[in-house]
């Protein structure tokens, strides 16, 4: 491990980084916009410039060189002094800063950006208060250049980001930068947007606010928005995001750097993920309700427990066919992949204790295409569910009768089954006629969805789940990685949490906290014993 | 006004203007063997292009990024990056003042002056008619004889504002005295 000198100094650092990496790691704020850790380097920038200690040619003695050096292009090496703290290089820093607002609007207070922007945050630590420009400022368009971002080119720095997470990352090179000098301009050739499945990571990437997201444009300030680590439920990577949220709601999601899955970007698909659920939001079943003969009336959270451990018990109890198999073989639960580790242990506890040979199922596992891998490794992945292998994994430690969907769907339509508890929580329709028909011969059907569909309606019971926004838990990767999630934002009015009611239903008093959930699952599954928290990026890094 | 965005994610059909005809193309392609990859032959196929339309029109850099199989946004950042390729028609005539120190010091902001007020258009312009185009240039090379003015192939030195007019209707003024390179040509 290479140790250097910073501003008087020892810093370890690891193998290989760029001086700037390691002072960010060490604490330090230097100021940069074009290094990315997760691009290629170009130096443009000339914000992280240093001072570097190297031999004299005459006299062979190390001393302070007399050009300055961009931070972020120089390797660490064992045993090298550099200085931030000094009139040359602060001096740069000033320059340069003043340089970046030659022809900015400051139009701060319209800018989404505002107060997550590194041009203010560097002005004001590095800047001047002032501006010496007394000419007119040059105006650059605003383009509309994808079908979710926009560019406000007066904004640009020009650090190429972009231009580099199109080329690199995305493999498409959409984004370009047109013309030369001081006429530059970050565009897209016309006719030919920028539409690759990773285009909202260009917004993230930005460090000032040039590039925009439409859906967020206007929307929020910054400084009112709240912060969730959360896993992305849109496919099964196990992308780790930031879920930003206010009293209002949802307002956007961010990539969460994790080394182990999604690095620094995350799809479309994971960032938007969200908005299946606040579009169908006035679709959300609200209340539980009971079917008694054609009309249903609604039931008290409090007395569901109670109904559903008595209808089970019946329902397991009840003599079944000729053969007169194991009791409760009659019973079945569908435990969906859209579902936290801890519930689907829940629930599966649950329908054992009151039937102990019933029967667990997989849920539907909605499948689109194939696995997307870009250039740099970045997956997308076809299976656009979170858990299915936290599912399987709670259905193997609970051991007992399993089936496949398909064959319990088969079985049901035999009318094999005379009690289940179906679970939903998909953000899309997913019912399709031949889920519908088997299960209506189900004599006792509940229902534990999102959202009304033509299960619901069918069913005995109605119970409204929550959204993944609305829950804690953890997912299980398809990799096998565990990752846990926080509650972002209060469940829909009248629908309690999936986990407090299945903690509920278990019968366990108190709160449902996934944690201590997680303590008594790894008695049997010793992988939920800890759960993968990637590490925090430095506080000065972007 | 100002918050009104350029829509660059769509593009008229009559803005794209005239295509590479096929064999111009096998003259593009004839030059891939030249280099280690089919991006590298970027600059003689831009040269190409402009020598047969005039100038590289959208649709040109959209056909010669399938030839390159690079996207066109690349195609177009080379030939923004180089004044001389073209984006729009150039006209018959291209005029080219140096704009660098010692021209500018001996006049020749006033004979810039004159060009424009002569021609009507600005830097980077072409005339309404399509006969001349206007553009400044870094160097000319030739600082012992400032201002010069190079009209197509001619270069003219010591250039006054009441010149203009008899350098405007030399008659030499596409004369090439070099013959151009065989290795531009052909490959």
């Amino acid at each position: 491990m290479p140790t250097i000198t910073i501003d008087g100094k020892k810093v370890d650092c690891r193998e290989g980084v760029p001086v700037l990496q390691a002072a960010l790691e060490a604490g330090l704020e230097v100021p940069h916009y074009c290094y990315h850790p997760g691009l290629s380097i170009v130096a443009s920038c000339r914000l992280c410039l240093m001072e570097m200690k190297m031999p004299n040619p005459q006299t062979k003695e190390l001393e302070w060189a007399p050009r300055l050096f961009p931070s972020c292009q120089t390797p660490v090496r064992d045993g090298m002094e550099v200085r931030f703290e000094s009139p040359a290089v602060q001096g740069n820093q000033q320059h340069v800063m003043e340089y970046y607002l030659v022809n900015h609007p400051l139009d701060c207070p319209v800018c989404d950006k505002a107060g997550e922007c590194y041009l203010q945050d560097y002005s004001e630590r590095f800047g001047h208060a002032s501006s010496r420009m007394v000419e007119d400022k040059h105006k650059n368009p605003k383009k509309n250049i994808g079908s979710d971002t926009l560019l406000y080119q007066d904004r640009c720095v020009l650090c190429t980001r972009c231009v580099r997470f199109c080329d690199e990352i995305a493999g498409a090179g959409e984004l370009r930068v047109v013309d030369r000098g001081n006429r530059c301009e970050i565009d897209v050739f016309p006719g030919v947007p920028l539409d690759n499945p990773l285009q909202g990571n260009v917004v993230d990437l930005c460090p000032v606010g040039a590039l925009l997201d439409k859906g967020f444009l206007f929307r929020q300030r910054v400084w009112m928005l709240r912060h969730t680590p959360s896993v992305s439920p849109a496919d099964s990577s196990g992308a780790t995001i930031w879920i930003d949220h206010n009293d209002e709601g949802v307002h956007r999601c961010r990539p969460r750097f994790n080394e182990r899955v999604n690095q620094w970007w995350i799809s479309d698909e994971q960032r938007f993920a969200w908005r299946a659920y606040v579009r169908r939001e006035h679709e959300r079943l609200t209340l539980p309700r009971q079917r008694r003969g054609g009309e249903t009336e609604t039931v008290r959270w409090e007395d569901l427990p109670a109904i559903l451990r008595f209808r089970f018990e019946q329902a397991a109890r009840a003599p079944s066919g000729p053969q007169a198999p194991a009791p409760g073989s009659k019973v079945a639960a569908v435990l969906s992949p859209m579902m936290s580790c801890e519930e689907a242990w829940l629930l599966g506890r649950f329908i054992r204790s009151v039937a102990p040979q019933a029967t667990l199922v997989l849920g539907h596992v909605p499948v689109v295409g194939q696995d997307r891998t870009f250039a740099k490794g970045f997956v997308i992945r076809a299976e656009k569910c979170p858990n299915r292998r936290g599912v399987e994994r709670a259905m193997e430690s609970l051991g007992g009768p399993n089936l496949a969907l398909a064959d319990f769907l088969k079985a049901a339509g035999e009318g094999k089954f005379a009690a289940a508890y179906v679970v939903g929580g998909y953000p899309e329709s997913w019912v399709t006629p031949d889920m519908q028909k088997p299960l209506a011969k189900v004599e006792f059907l509940v229902v534990h969805d999102l959202f009304a569909s033509p299960l619901s309606a069918a069913a005995t019971i109605v119970i409204p789940g929550a959204s993944w926004m609305e829950r804690e838990g953890t997912f299980m990767n398809c990799d096998g990685l565990v990752q846990p999630f926080e509650r972002a934002i209060v469940p829909l009015e009248g629908v309690k949490s999936d986990g407090q009611f299945f903690h509920e239903l278990c019968g366990e008093p108190g709160l449902f906290r996934s944690r201590r959930t997680r303590e008594k699952m790894a008695e049997t599954m010793p992988e939920f014993a800890s759960v993968f928290v990637p590490r925090q990026e430095p506080e000065y890094a972007h | 006004m100002s918050w009104q965005a350029v829509d660059r994610t769509r593009v008229p059909e009559e803005q794209l203007g005239p295509g590479l005809s096929e064999a111009v193309k096998e003259k593009i392609r004839a030059f891939f063997s030249r280099y280690p990859t089919k991006q590298a032959a970027v600059l003689p196929a831009l040269h190409i292009a402009q020598d047969a339309l005039g100038y590289v029109s959208l649709r040109a850099m959209k056909e010669l990024a399938e030839l390159l199989e690079i996207p066109p946004s690349k195609v177009m950042d080379v030939v923004t990056f180089y004044t001389h390729f073209w984006t729009h028609p150039k006209g018959r005539k291209t005029l080219l003042l140096c704009r660098s120190i010692s021209c500018e010091l001996l006049g020749a902001g006033k004979l810039k002056d004159a060009i424009r007020q002569r021609l009507g258009i600005g830097e980077h312009e072409t005339t309404p008619d399509g006969e001349y185009s206007f553009m400044t240039e870094e160097c000319l090379a030739a600082c012992d004889h400032a201002p010069c003015l190079m009209v197509n192939e001619k270069m003219h030195k010591c250039v006054r504002p009441e010149d203009l007019e008899r350098i405007l209707a030399d008659a030499d003024n596409d004369r090439l005295d070099i013959p151009r390179s065989d290795l531009f040509d052909a490959p």
